[in-house]
């Protein structure tokens, strides 16, 4: 990235995004919710177990675009088989996670991604999409964390504990309880309780992703950055 | 892996009959074939046209919604919409109001057309839901109710009618010629008299007459006609007290006739006979036989008012009984002390003159005078309301305990100390004084001579809609309040021994019947019915037609529920328990006190400038 691309983005961080999403209103946005199920919380060494992802746009999810992978991967599991329900067997039929990583990047060009804890699901990506050389486009992201603790801050001076957390957040939007730590479930669980978000920022439907730049919920991501 | 389904989308569709009966094949491919909205106020319309053609199953939130020539329905998490549509393979609208946003599934109207060939189950159960909604709306719909139809919709065709100076034979060769068994007989169009077959029969045939004579001559002159605007109900009333079969019908400002009503089109129209009892209770010769007949009436609205929609009728039957009993009260004092020396009426007020009187309803009267009594005159009135309010508690008519009863001398007005004192009422409108003469808004004449009521009404309308006494009004129907919290949860009434009731008369009836008075008073509306007045609302009377229609279902569905408690429970009073409720009924009464609340809000801003 040059300099001066550099300080552009760092006086007015809305001109990373790319040119075509910059004027339309977040509703006419194609999205896609994605959620990784990982075998621990830490970015430099913990591995994807499963990839979900639904497509939406404007209120509305199609449950046939639902994609989900199950990853064959050698490492430990941790605790995880607990948290996901997937066991050794289940994950030793599933897919290369090269592949799996290929086909998600195939949905950056055209999708702003919608994650719950974007730090941590796109840091853990970054570094295998590394580990394996394959590039990535700048990819959009919403992340529905920030999101919902920069309405409760609004709300809030003191954040509750356990109050971000998918389940938690849903239920503060009156959304049906989903069953939480299925990689797909819970990519359509984001997808709808952003749905829900908005409503409340802008029930009319008329802000753009530089309209919620303030909020922290907004990052463009660059591979070589 | 491709081709998957949420566990969520899946786990929700075992839940929810009928899609929990369908093996999971089918179940995996519904949830592939659907779309998950979060559907809002805002976003409704939108969303709803690019959906079109699907079947919507709600996750989350409350909608009010209608989907097809059926009444609205309240929907929440589990229920459908839109299956009419489906299933008729027609495009019906929907028409969708959100309550709180949330959830809605919209399953392909192929997948589901595919379900309803597959599985009998399947398909029973929309069509099922779909035969209720129509039953629903049968009994909603109380327009459709043949006593409630107003006598415009009833009679068919134009009226029958000749001028008065035709011959007898010209007259005969109309009713033949149409086909009809009466004639209405006009004078420069105004309606005159009425001939009969009978007519012809006894007065013509019977005695030879000449028939080149005028038909004036063998005419019933000034018979009993009934206004357009009026339903089947009173005419079946009037038809049934009077012991005639024909009634004309005429326009209520031009007084022309625009047909008539026959004991036939009542038979026709009739379906249910809960009004029997009228015509038992006008036949009494004495104060034992009205008695007597009367104490069957609880008994024999709790055996035949069954259906939702009987309860609909149930007042008015009640308050027309009442009104029949103080006629003949008044009939058989007089024929033991002789007619009344001035002209006088009889008026009810409350309940009975909006004609929505329940079992616990107490009666509330008062006698007009032509003038002022002598002491001699005052004593025939003391003793005529004296036994007619008596008379009435023998019936079973609860004496009123806040006197308001023609017994009481300060109501025993004349005309001119009646409309003195609405003046006083209308410069002084302090909150007691609202309090007391709310009541007297209400009012109705049920006997003697109407034309003296009329000219008090007449009197009294402009005073009533002046701005600071509507004002005065407004804030006192935003005084009471509906039994929810905040939190949208019920208020229970204290100190009662049934933990969960609520008072649907004091929190929700009156409060309605408190604004649409308001709104009636404000346009000289002369009914003092609470639907008749909602009918009539001019279109710019500050509250919709669709305001208006909603408060109309309200107050029925609030009515009904209060008649069943009462009839259910052999009980008098309003305390409705909610534990009686089905779960949608408590969902209907919730979204009917909120409403409510609405239309109070709406009142005050529109009457007093928001000012509570």
């Amino acid at each position: 990235m040059s300099l001066l691309s550099r300080i552009q983005q760092w006086l007015n961080p809305a001109s990373a995004i790319p040119v075509q999403w910059q004027d339309i209103k977040i509703k006419e946005l194609p999205l896609i919710g994605i959620d990784l199920e990982l075998t621990s919380l830490d970015i430099s060494t913990s591995n994807i177990t499963s990839i979900g992802w639904v497509k939406g746009q404007g209120n509305c999810l199609d449950l046939a675009s639902c994609h989900y992978s199950v990853i064959c991967t050698t490492e430990s599991l941790n605790q995880s088989p607990v948290i996901h329900g997937l066991t050794a067997e289940t994950i030793a039929l599933g897919e290369d996670v090269k592949d799996a990583l290929q086909m998600l990047i195939q949905e950056a060009h055209n999708h702003v991604w919608v994650l719950h804890n974007v730090t941590l699901d796109m840091g853990v990506l970054f570094r295998l999409i590394r580990q394996f050389g394959l590039t990535m486009p700048p990819v959009v992201t919403i992340d529905t964390l920030k999101l919902a603790v920069y309405q409760l801050q609004k709300q809030h001076q003191m954040m509750p504990p356990n109050s971000a957390t998918l389940t938690v957040c849903r239920q503060r939007h009156d959304l049906p309880l989903a069953p939480a730590h299925n990689a797909l479930d819970d990519a359509v669980a984001t997808l709808e309780l952003l749905f829900a978000q908005l409503y409340q920022l802008d029930a009319k439907g008329q802000i753009t992703l530089a309209d919620l730049m303030h909020s922290g919920a907004i990052n463009v991501h660059q591979l070589n950055s | 892996m491709n081709a998957v389904a949420p566990q969520q989308a899946l786990e929700f569709l075992r839940s929810s009959a009928p899609f929990d009966g369908v093996d999971e094949k089918h179940r995996i491919s519904a949830a592939q074939h659907t779309r998950v909205i979060y559907l809002t106020e805002e976003n409704k319309q939108e969303l709803l046209a690019e959906q079109q053609g699907r079947l919507f199953l709600i996750h989350s939130g409350q909608y009010s919604v209608k989907d097809s020539d059926g009444a609205q329905r309240h929907v929440s998490e589990g229920d459908y919409f839109g299956f009419s549509g489906l299933l008729d393979r027609i495009d019906y609208p929907i028409e969708l109001s959100v309550d709180s946003p949330g959830l809605v599934y919209c399953i392909d109207g192929e997948t589901f057309t595919t379900l309803i060939k597959h599985s009998a189950s399947f398909s029973q159960f929309f069509k099922g839901a779909r035969e209720e909604e129509l039953q629903n709306q049968a009994v909603s719909d109380s327009n459709s109710m043949w006593l409630y139809k107003p006598l415009a919709e009833v009679i068919s065709g134009d009226a029958v009618s000749a001028e008065h100076n035709v011959t007898i034979q010209q007259a005969a060769s109309v009713m033949s010629e149409r086909g009809v068994s009466s004639l209405l007989i006009t004078e420069k169009g105004e309606l005159v008299g009425i001939v009969t077959d009978r007519d012809l029969r006894n007065r013509v045939v019977a005695l030879g007459a000449d028939m080149g004579k005028p038909v004036s001559t063998i005419m019933t002159r000034d018979p009993a006609r009934i206004r357009h605007n009026r339903t089947m109900f009173n005419a079946l009333s009037i038809m049934s007290e009077r012991n005639i079969h024909h009634l004309p019908v005429i326009d209520e400002m031009s007084r022309r006739p625009l047909g008539m009503i026959t004991a036939s089109d009542i038979v026709r129209h009739q379906k249910s006979n809960v009004l029997f009892i009228i015509g038992e209770l006008s036949k009494a010769q004495n104060l034992y036989e009205l008695t007597r007949c009367s104490w069957q009436m609880p008994h024999y609205l709790a055996t035949h008012a069954k259906r939702l929609g009987d309860f609909d009728i149930a007042g008015k039957v009640l308050s027309q009984a009442t009104d029949i009993m103080t006629r003949r009260l008044i009939t058989f004092f007089q024929q033991q002390h002789g007619s009344a020396p001035m002209s006088y009426c009889w008026i009810v007020y409350g309940s009975q003159a909006r004609e929505d009187q329940t079992m616990g309803s107490d009666q509330d009267n008062a006698l007009l005078l032509a003038d002022k009594p002598d002491e001699q005159q005052a004593e025939y009135f003391r003793q005529m309301s004296e036994y007619v309010c008596q008379g009435l508690g023998k019936c079973g008519i609860k004496l009123c305990d806040g006197n308001i009863m023609a017994s009481n001398p300060d109501l025993r007005l004349s005309i001119d100390d009646a409309i003195a004192e609405a003046k006083r009422w209308v410069r002084q409108p302090t909150k007691e004084a609202i309090m007391h003469f709310n009541i007297f808004l209400d009012a109705r004449a049920v006997a003697g001579d109407m034309s003296l009521f009329n000219r008090m009404q007449s009197a009294r309308a402009p005073l009533l809609k002046q701005n600071m006494f509507l004002a005065a009004l407004a804030r006192h129907a935003n005084e009471a309040s509906v039994p929810l919290s905040m939190f949208q949860k019920f208020v229970y009434a204290k100190g009662r021994d049934v933990q969960d009731s609520i008072d649907i008369k004091k929190q929700a009836v009156a409060i309605i019947n408190n604004l649409v008075r308001l709104y009636a008073l404000a346009n000289e509306l002369k009914m003092p019915a609470t639907l008749a007045r909602l009918a009539n609302l001019p279109e710019n009377a500050g509250l919709s037609p669709r305001d208006a229609d909603n408060l109309r279902d309200i107050w029925l569905f609030l009515n009904r529920l209060r008649w069943r408690h009462q009839l259910q429970n052999s009980v008098t009073d309003n305390y409705v328990r909610v534990s009686d409720l089905s779960s949608i009924e408590k969902h209907q009464l919730k979204a009917a006190f909120k409403a409510i609340e609405r239309a109070q809000q709406a009142a005050v801003m529109k009457f007093s400038g928001g000012v509570n």
